[in-house]
């Protein structure tokens, strides 16, 4: 980095030695002799696996190497051996016993100098367990699985697979209560089942679970004597009374209940640390919940007894250290200490409760004063809650922090829209969310709402390009060209997949060519529910994760695990992709064949073909002139609500046939975007294939001429706006899942206290407007750099400097030159 | 003076700046509208000076298919070598701009009926909070002081905060008109001394000074705020004696006085408008020099004079 832009990157604040050695070791990467890769574990049998590949159909990069990872993980396990008495159990114990005895005797007991928390090494790929036959049947369904997905991705659906994590086990019930109520809880019901049921799959399921509860209890014991012994050996007074300290800690928690914020903590770490490997992804996206709410008590009583917060945020430092090691599990693959994808440990702050009042307390604080000296950093995830009613101090504190990194350091849910979402799922659940509690929601993975510790929603698990719905309309219910295998491979034929909507001349009207786009966007819809129903009904069968379902409310009641429907509250998801390419396109189709008449659908059809090259005229008027979403427009903007309630509303008649899991909609786009813009031919908004798709609830690049406002404005609409009649309040809102919004600002726009005010103005209108979550970036040199480089995808970046405005891209190079060089030094 | 009956009067309307933060406290929707009285030299905004509406043309953008020429019915521009110019003959009428398929043609004024441009500037209500609102800036709004005064009242009934940016220049009866209706005035007085006043915009400051005298007692005591703005133009108005003798104006009797530096980013509006710029060449005002003249306005019976915009880096900040 050249020196002059080294005041650009944001620093960690001040940190504790220990805290500051323990962040700079873990940037050392693959340079640290200490990880946390991959350890793999097998029962020996020639037939046995541990990686499942259906944990990446949502990972399009992987699909080259699944069979890679399916092999390379046979390889390098190593042998756990099992007795004949193992064979005879259930899938479920044998899962949990294995589960169990690898964690008990084979994950490294170590601890790092300084460090204040036990539990590490979690990045475990146990045994699946299978018999020789239940494996080989898996292999088989599993063809076949791959195949299906490999098609919908090929031919521009999207993705879809069971996927693990995203979700908030039931932490606060382990802190308070400690497995040791849990287990004394399976055991009741296990005694009140019938002896047929204690024999059939319910009682398999609760002694598996039992199974697991003793895990954690088990392992922490193996760590109290560690450090018991490491203290005996230590010189420093200091260091051996901490390391007593923590043999007292992982003695008591997690099994026991917790009593002080320390032994939270190490009750929340370990028992987080063990989901990670359960699912052995390790498990993306699960989330820790409300963390100031449920620690707060821990917190009162911490501070009472005389902690300090310093030591509180030590405890925490480490913490965060933990969670990052997620990511040592390929820490050799990509260049960035194998940093290719988020896990999306989520933790939320604030929000409002039951009766509308504000929930910030001392905690909130605490951490984000953790969070502000830690970053730049990606674990965990922080997600901050605002509301009508958020205080002020809250509000200072986060745009603070917004112009003191490149953006924000969290994520910003938005209450009203997201509970007004949440409450769409009341009548599918049994009124399990309503009124009084939805206001304990919290987001998993990135952005995700769920309610907390009994809901399992698969919000990541399908991704459909709605774009898709239109090319086969242009194609009468065909892929536009047939698809080519670009390793090679046979030629392939167009094939009728989808319905036939209609010879292109024959769509004489808007409304009969909007009625096709329904049509063909029911039958997108249906074919990923089909889709996911292998994957769904393979992990239903042959994974199950005990351990996972003792914190899932649910499970335990009804007997059956979390992957087979066990959560109280079981959804599962689909998100939306291409969301405003789509609407754009439709309204590019309406203006220039149906309103103005510009050409025929049948050239503009052709245009596309053509990937507009020789339509250079008529894609400027469908790029430029074509109404478009996110200008605040309110024709164009119904037309999102239209599109958005069209999608969402077929998305609601599907339930899982395996696990009776209702689909519920959302709007989220990962990297899909960027991939599928490969795939999906040039669409009618002027878009050439492969510039980028639109992502999630976003615009599309560069049409949000108005301003954030507008753009925020148009998000509200899209998502329902506002009615007498709303789902919470007056807020309606189509997605659940709620929907990903990212704004990137001017850094002049946060530059004093004056204009933070401002900013937080924004963020007021955002709560009373906006949509349900926003990641702010603020401008950055290289963002300007690039619209240098690409002017057609920033024709209407605004450069404002008191008195003097105009488009970036239509200044001069030199001048453009010379506001870079502003930016980068905020020096105005 | 009673405000003339406005139905079917338009607002000559240049921008809508949404989310503007330079224009008055807290975060605004700013309307800029088309004319103005002064021809300052040193004019940023230099398409905002014709009253009429105007085409102007995006090179960026412009892929050169002559629509424009083959749509205009005056046959009023044309593509040359070196990009597209309107003659005399064009009426902005709005056929080439309306054409043009890359939006390479902008019509500069676009007019709004009091309540479109009422309605437009609502739709950012809830962002506005407790301290923004709406701005009616230039060119110079009081050159359309009747429409001004009835979008203003309709935004007063509503409760909106309502700031009115002005260069002074108009009859007393006009700001005798929106006072009733304005919050915040954002008052320009660029230049002390009549003759260069006269010089660097062609007119005189007579008016001006006598207008703010009188706004400045009106106001007095009363909630109505005024924050007085001074561009510091190298070679113009950033001498000591021109600060000196505003501070004589300015006193304590406003709320905020601005002093803003300079900057030439706008040159390649006037290579757009193929008009020469006095300032094409002109450099950034130091720091120092910003803080010196703020320290003069202060020591000059004026603490409520701050200043802002872009300096010149020195060799010590890069």
């Amino acid at each position: 980095m050249a020196a002059k832009y080294e005041n650009a990157v944001k620093k960690p604040g001040a940190l504790s030695p220990r805290v500051k050695w323990l962040r700079d070791y873990y940037f050392q990467g693959t340079n640290r002799k200490w990880n946390n890769e991959y350890n793999a574990y097998t029962t020996g049998t020639p037939w046995d696996a541990q990686f499942d590949e259906m944990t990446y159909y949502i990972v399009p990069e992987n699909y080259s190497f699944l069979s890679t990872f399916v092999q390379s993980f046979k390889q390098i396990s190593e042998v756990v051996p099992v007795d004949d008495a193992f064979w005879k159990k259930s899938l479920a114990e044998r899962k949990a016993d294995f589960t169990k005895k690898c964690v008990v005797e084979r994950l490294p007991v170590e601890i790092l100098p300084g460090d204040l928390l036990c539990g590490a090494r979690f990045n475990m790929m146990y045994s699946m367990c299978l018999t020789e036959k239940q494996q080989k049947e898996r292999d088989k369904l599993i063809k076949e699985a791959r195949k299906s997905m490999l098609f919908l991705f090929e031919h521009g659906y999207g993705n879809s697979g069971a996927t693990s994590g995203h979700l908030i086990p039931n932490y606060k019930k382990i802190i308070d209560k400690g497995f040791k109520a849990e287990y004394e809880y399976l055991e009741k019901l296990y005694g009140d089942l019938s002896p047929a049921d204690q024999n059939g799959s319910k009682g398999a399921q609760l002694r598996a679970m039992m199974t697991a509860c003793t895990m954690p209890k088990e392992l922490a014991e193996k760590y109290s004597a560690f450090c018991k012994a490491q203290a005996e050996k230590c010189k420093d007074p200091k260091r051996k009374e901490e390391l007593l300290v923590m043999a007292a800690n992982t003695a008591k928690v997690p099994w026991n209940p917790a009593e002080n914020f320390y032994e939270a903590i190490q009750s929340l770490w370990l028992t987080h640390m063990l989901v990670m490997s359960d699912e052995r992804y390790p498990g993306p996206g699960v989330s820790f919940g409300r963390i100031d709410q449920y620690l707060y008590p821990y917190y009162k009583k911490s501070v009472a007894e005389g902690m300090t917060e310093d030591f509180m945020k030590e405890i925490l430092g480490c913490f965060w250290f933990h969670c990052n090691t997620a990511y040592d599990a390929m820490i050799r693959v990509g260049g960035n200490q194998g940093i290719t994808a988020g896990f999306g440990q989520l933790l939320t702050l604030s929000g409002m409760g039951k009766n509308g009042e504000d929930m910030t307390n001392e905690l909130t604080y605490l951490f984000l004063d953790v969070i502000d000296d830690m970053s730049p950093i990606l674990e965990p995830k922080p997600n901050v809650r605002l509301h009508r009613g958020s205080p002020e101090k809250l509000l200072n504190k986060v745009v603070d922090m917004i112009s003191t990194s490149q953006g924000a350091p969290f994520l910003l849910n938005f209450d009203e829209r997201s509970m007004a979402g949440m409450m769409r799922e009341s009548e599918y659940c049994g009124g399990l969310i309503n009124q009084d509690n939805v206001c304990e929601y919290a987001p998993v993975g990135c952005l995700e709402n769920t309610m907390v510790g009994n809901d399992r929603s698969g919000t990541v698990d399908n991704n459909l390009n709605l774009l898709k719905a239109l090319e086969l309309v242009y194609a009468n219910g065909k892929d536009m060209e047939p698809y080519e295998d670009k390793m090679g491979g046979a030629p392939t034929k167009l094939t009728q997949d989808g319905p036939q909507t209609g010879e292109l001349k024959d769509l004489d009207t808007w409304e009969k060519f909007f009625k096709a786009y329904q049509i063909q966007t029911a039958y997108i819809v249906r074919k990923m529910v089909d889709n996911y129903e292998l994957s769904e009904s393979i992990r239903a069968k042959f994974n199950p994760t005990p351990y996972l379902s003792t914190l899932v409310t649910g499970c335990a009641e009804k007997g059956i695990d979390v992957t087979q429907g066990g959560a109280e509250i079981s959804f599962v998801t689909m998100e939306g992709v291409t969301f405003a390419t789509t609407v754009d396109s439709l309204l590019a189709v309406k203006y220039l064949v149906y309103d103005q008449k510009e050409c025929t659908l049948e050239e503009l059809v052709k245009a596309l073909r053509a990937n507009w090259e020789g339509y250079e005229i008529l894609q400027a008027k469908a790029q430029y002139r074509a109404p478009k979403y996110g200008r605040d427009d309110d024709a164009a903007d119904a037309m999102a609500q239209l599109v958005m309630k069209n999608w969402a509303d077929e998305v609601w008649k599907y339930k899982t046939k395996s696990t009776n899991r209702q689909f519920r909609p959302g709007m989220l786009s990962w990297n899909y975007w960027i991939g599928s813009s490969y795939i999906l031919k040039a669409s009618a908004n002027g878009r050439k294939n492969p510039q980028f798709l639109s992502n999630a609830i976003c615009p599309s690049n560069g049409a949000d001429v108005n301003g954030p406002t507008s753009n925020s404005n148009s998000v509200g609409t899209a998502l329902g706006g506002k009615s007498a009649h709303g789902d919470f309040g007056e807020y309606v809102n189509y997605l659940p899942n709620g929907a990903s919004h990212t704004i990137t600002f001017n850094t002049s726009l946060i530059r004093d206290p004056t204009h933070k005010e401002k900013f937080k103005s924004f963020l007021k209108g955002y709560i009373q407007n906006g949509g349900t979550a926003l990641q702010i970036n603020i401008l950055d040199p290289d963002v300007l750099r690039d619209a240098q480089a690409h002017p057609q995808d920033y024709r209407h970046l605004l450069v404002r400097i008191t008195g003097y405005n105009a488009y970036f891209v239509t200044v001069g190079k030199e001048l453009q030159d010379e506001i870079i060089a502003r930016e980068s030094h905020k020096g105005y | 003076m009673p405000a003339k009956a406005t139905r079917g009067i338009d607002v000559k309307v240049l921008d809508i700046q949404r989310m503007s933060t330079e224009d008055g406290p807290g975060l605004r929707t700013t309307v800029f509208v088309k004319g103005c009285p002064l021809r300052c030299a040193w004019c940023h905004n230099p398409e905002s000076i014709p009253p009429r509406s105007h085409v102007e043309w995006l090179g960026v953008r412009c892929i050169g298919c002559r629509i424009c020429e083959q749509t205009c019915p005056q046959k009023g521009i044309r593509l040359d070598t070196d990009g597209v110019h309107t003659s005399e003959q064009c009426e902005a009428c709005g056929a080439c701009t309306a054409a043009c398929p890359t939006q390479a043609l902008e019509l500069k004024g676009t007019d709004y009926t009091v309540d479109a441009l009422f309605d437009t500037v609502m739709k950012d209500r809830s962002y506005w909070g407790k301290d923004g609102g709406v701005t009616l800036s230039g060119g110079e709004i009081t050159l359309q002081w009747q429409e001004a005064l009835t979008l203003l009242t309709k935004l007063k009934e509503a409760g909106v905060n309502t700031a009115v940016d002005t260069c002074g220049l108009a009859k007393r009866e006009v700001f005798e008109a929106l006072l009733p209706v304005t919050d915040i005035f954002l008052y320009d007085l660029k230049l002390f001394d009549d003759a260069q006043h006269r010089r660097f915009t062609g007119q005189g400051n007579a008016r001006i000074i006598s207008n703010f005298e009188w706004l400045t007692a009106a106001c007095e005591g009363t909630d109505t705020r005024i924050w007085v703005r001074t561009p510091i133009i190298p070679g113009a108005t950033d001498t000591d004696d021109n600060i000196r003798g505003i501070a004589t104006l300015v006193q304590d009797k406003t709320e905020k006085w601005e002093l803003c530096a300079f900057n030439n980013l706008c040159r390649d509006k006037y290579d757009r408008l193929g008009k020469d710029w006095d300032f094409k060449e002109a450099g950034l005002i130091s720091k120092a020099r910003m803080e010196a003249l703020t320290a003069l306005a202060v020591s000059c019976g004026a603490p409520q004079a701050v200043w802002s915009g872009a300096t010149a880096r020195t060799d010590s900040e890069t």
